[in-house]
């Protein structure tokens, strides 16, 4: 099965959590500890739902977003938060068309299939009659 | 035919499965639907068709030009601006980000003007910022209804709560009651 799932988290504890839980819904998951990481991961050519955390050392989950956003690594991608912060801070200005959703830890694992299932089908929507 | 009541809907993170929670519980409606979602040229289409799966109304991403009609459900596409011009024809521009996005909902909501040939209804659901606030003012003032999402259910309750403490929503909703209020203001059509 090919990944079409990444977390983005520092915290291994929720790396292991989400790994279960695509797991039992037979879903592929790439894992990355940072921005970084999920950058090297995005240039080797993923494509998918990014479950992005935001408070990380060095470059957090906005950071790392907007770096996807410049290096021309979103298309062909989805963009959901899973963090801890209850509502997002000013440094999202800029991004929403970016953030398709936002889940606050701690998140059940229903929840975060119903979304994950719903933005990979929009992913596989062919979009070659689409003109634009 | 053209459009006779108008339903514009603002949303911006949280939206894709919202608005798949609200379209999913209605039945065609004779209103022209017009969706701001900040979204972006990548991603338009696709969410437009996964609408359209569960939506009983037929959903397209809106061209410049067309004329809205009732009983349609319009995506506004990413990275353009979209006015509409009598408030049915729809006029799609670049320029500077409003709000810090484009498409802005109060660019949409803010170029509706006299005289309402029907009911107008913004609606302001999930999303950070304020984007949609001035314009659900805007459309209070005109005579609209308005409503604006619940904390409760929204995924981030910024355009929302910008948008009551304007004090010009009349009804502050979760998507499922929302939906019962526009069945309720709006005749069922098909």
């Amino acid at each position: 099965m090919s990944n079409r799932i990444m977390i983005v988290d520092d915290n291994e504890y929720v790396r292991a959590s989400v790994e279960i839980i695509c797991s039992t819904a037979q879903l592929g998951l790439a894992s990355a500890a940072s921005g970084p990481e999920c950058l090297d991961q995005l240039g080797s050519g993923f494509k998918g739902v990014i479950l992005m955390d935001i408070m990380m050392p060095d470059m957090d989950g906005w950071d790392t977003i907007r770096e996807i956003v410049e290096r021309g690594l979103y298309s062909g991608n989805v963009i959901v938060m899973l963090t801890g912060m209850g509502e997002p801070d000013a440094k999202m200005d800029g991004l929403q068309e970016y953030v398709s959703d936002y889940m606050t830890k701690p998140f059940g694992p229903d929840q975060l299939l119903e979304s994950l299932e719903y933005y990979l089908t929009l992913l596989d929507t062919p979009v070659h009659n689409h003109g634009r | 035919m053209g459009v006779r009541n108008l339903v514009v809907i603002g949303v911006s993170t949280g939206g894709p499965l919202t608005l798949k929670s609200l379209f999913s519980e209605l039945p065609p409606l004779d209103a022209a639907f017009l969706i701001v979602l900040h979204i972006t040229p990548q991603m338009d289409y696709r969410i437009a068709q996964g609408l359209a799966a569960v939506a009983s109304m037929p959903v397209t991403l809106a061209e410049e030009g067309e004329q809205l009609r009732n009983g349609n459900i319009y995506l506004a596409p990413g990275g353009l601006h979209l006015r509409l011009d009598g408030n049915s024809k729809v006029v799609l521009c670049d320029g500077p980000r409003v709000n810090y996005v484009q498409p802005s909902v109060d660019v949409t909501m803010l170029s509706l003007t006299r005289p309402l040939k029907g009911a107008m209804i913004g609606i302001v659901l999930t999303g950070m910022g304020k984007d949609g606030a001035e314009g659900i003012r805007h459309m209070k003032n005109m005579g609209g209804v308005t409503i604006a999402q619940d904390q409760k259910s929204s995924t981030i309750y910024g355009m929302p709560k910008a948008a009551a403490q304007t004090g010009a929503v009349d009804y502050v909703l979760p998507p499922r009651k929302i939906a019962g209020k526009l069945m309720e203001l709006l005749k069922q059509i098909g």
